[in-house]
């Protein structure tokens, strides 16, 4: 495919690094000469000298006719308005890189739907995402893209003691606001274990990865309720650097089974830290001194997560805790070289930003109706989001009517920025966005309802 | 776009109790649900969004004035309510003022347009100070609809 980046800096060379070595045809725009000879010396892809916001420059890299243009510059209005103009040039895709929380907020204006920009992303985001996933049941995985973040898809691992465990889907009697998607069951570790769609009838077994989908305090709230064991002890948590991500990364933390504690250098950036979490602590502190950490007792924390916002300071925090003492040690680290080291300096997982973002651009490049799809662990089943056009198939009549495939369920609709589970006699509209688990037997079928046909 | 459009009557409160940013939002969210403008199960719901709203940056637009707002799917139109505080109440506004008028929207978030159109109503008419000044003396409900409905007429300069 054709994909157009806006922005030679670390993220948009890396993307690009992702997207030539899957053959795809990259096109990368920069307005500083020696980024534009860098990427013309390293990557076989077609580097513009140029700025992003200028009509004349998006021409030149043929915006036109890109499967997707992706604006990454260091300048979220930049970004903004070059994606805004990519759009209306003919770019079937865009998106966006902001930093500032405020353009992802809806409530005094929407930035996305006034610029016509299909996703904006949050670096920061991303990375508190992957944090937190890899903090929680582990394995399990969370796409949380759709509808502007507010709609995650959440898999969770039934333990032994779980309320639910023995029960039936039906008899759980679920609030409508959360649908549960898909059963994997593995019979032992060797195995890959069977994975199929949840009908009502199914009982829950201990071992089993139930998949949920709604919004995510909801699903948290279904979580506690109805699928935990009443005596989980609870993690500790040292996060290191109260930024974007890490302050992201408490809010996340905070509504679930953590105890957080939150350590920033900035006074100021504290008072706010302090005012916005509900139960984290916050600690004004310089979390790479080792004498901070030790005043802290960080040693006796389950997790340390360095995110400082500076990757050798990441490293230096992470392995003072590790010292002192911390089980586990996590850290943000964006340098791809850097990650090779990581057992010698002995941080248990590191995450980079930029995967991330990779994914989600990966996921994002599709044809025809589909705006993203990402598979589930297991394998089987996808999760997609489709765009509900014009004339498709699927609009014709309710959705009970509709000859959709048994192994697809259209598990939540967005209509006008709403998130909606559907009922049978709901009907799709044009406009509409369609998050459904298809599994890879129906997948084709499925698409086919929601394809313009050619007549 | 008038204050009748989406001001909701029965909810105005001329003497708000409350004495922090939360409390406010809280009576005041709590006035739409009680005048039936908004459904009670929501209000938890409606109180964390306009919360959020606020840690982007203070509605408090100085003055001692403040619009606290959201997009919520539980509302099918624009719904707001007045609130007037004597005392004043701390809103990390732009110039440090405690804020004694408050105007709380919420609004469906498919209709950017009538949210936009609100939102631009109160900031023109409040930039009148005699309207200001008259409404942080009012101490009853009717005074307020009464002072609202003279400003839809035109009787502020704007």
């Amino acid at each position: 495919m054709r994909i157009v980046i806006l922005g030679a800096g670390t993220v948009g060379t890396s993307i690009a690094e992702v997207l030539c070595n899957n053959r795809h045809s990259v096109t990368v725009v920069d307005s500083d000469p020696v980024q534009k000879q860098r990427i013309d010396d390293e990557l076989d892809a077609q580097a513009i000298l140029g700025s992003a916001s200028q009509s004349s420059v998006l021409f030149q890299a043929n915006v036109l006719d890109a499967d997707l243009c992706l604006a990454v510059t260091g300048n979220d209005e930049v970004n903004l308005i070059a994606a805004s103009m990519a759009k209306a040039m003919g770019a079937r895709r865009t998106m966006a890189r902001v930093y500032a929380p405020v353009f992802r907020d809806l409530s005094t204006f929407d930035y996305q739907g006034h610029f016509h920009i299909d996703r904006l992303i949050s670096l920061e985001h991303e990375a508190a995402n992957l944090l937190a996933r890899n903090l929680r049941d582990p394995g399990s995985v969370v796409v949380e893209h759709f509808a502007r973040g507010e709609l995650a898809v959440q898999e969770i691992l039934l333990p032994e003691g779980s309320p639910a465990i023995g029960n039936s889907v039906k008899e759980l009697e679920l609030p409508t606001n959360v649908r549960i998607g898909a059963l994997h069951r593995t019979k032992n570790i060797s195995s890959e274990g069977q994975m199929w769609l949840a009908g009502a009838d199914d009982r829950f077994e201990v071992g089993d990865r139930v998949t949920l989908i709604g919004q995510r305090e909801d699903i948290d709230e279904v979580t506690e309720k109805v699928f935990r064991p009443a005596l989980t002890p609870k993690l500790s948590v040292v996060i290191a650097g109260g930024g974007e991500t890490g302050y992201h990364l408490a809010r996340i933390l905070e509504n679930e089974q953590f105890d957080v504690r939150l350590m920033e250098q900035s006074r100021e950036r504290c008072d706010f830290l302090s005012h916005n979490l509900d139960h984290a602590t916050v600690v004004n502190a310089d979390a790479t001194r080792r004498s901070k950490l030790e005043e802290e007792r960080v040693g006796h924390f389950d997790v340390f997560v360095a995110c400082t916002g500076d990757d050798e300071n990441n490293i230096v925090a992470g392995v003072e805790a590790r010292e002192i003492g911390t089980q586990k040690i996590m850290a943000v680290i964006s340098r791809r070289d850097y990650a090779g080291i990581k057992e010698q300096l002995g941080i248990d997982v590191t995450v980079s930003e930029l995967d991330g973002v990779s994914q989600q651009v990966m996921d994002f490049l599709n044809t025809g109706p589909i705006i993203s799809r990402s598979m589930l662990p297991g394998g089987r089943i996808g999760v997609f989001e489709i765009e509900v056009l014009e004339d498709a198939a699927a609009t014709e009549h309710v959705i009970a009517n509709l000859e959709l495939p048994p192994d697809c369920l259209i598990a939540v609709v967005i209509h006008e920025d709403h998130i909606k589970v559907p009922g049978r006699d709901d009907r799709l509209q044009p406009g509409d966005t369609v998050i459904a688990l298809i599994d890879d037997s129906a997948v084709e079928v499925t698409l086919n309802m929601f394809a313009v046909k050619e007549d | 776009m008038k204050f009748a459009d989406f001001v909701c009557a029965e909810s105005i409160q001329a003497q708000i109790a409350a004495e922090t940013k939360e409390e406010v939002i809280l009576e005041l969210v709590g006035a739409l649900v009680d005048s039936g403008s908004v459904k009670s199960d929501e209000r938890e719901s409606i109180v964390k969004a306009i919360m959020k709203r606020e840690e982007l940056g203070s509605t408090g637009i100085g003055r001692g004035i403040a619009v606290p707002h959201t997009k919520h799917p539980s509302v099918d139109r624009l719904v707001a309510t007045v609130g007037v505080s004597a005392s004043g109440v701390e809103f990390n506004s732009l110039d440090d003022a405690k804020v004694q008028i408050f105007f709380l929207l919420v609004s469906p978030p498919d209709r950017p347009g009538d949210h936009l159109r609100a939102l631009e109503n109160v900031a023109r008419q409040l930039r009148d100070s005699t309207f200001c000044r008259f409404l942080k003396q009012s101490t009853t409900p009717e005074d307020i609809w009464q002072l609202l409905d003279e400003a839809d007429s035109g009787q502020f300069g704007s």
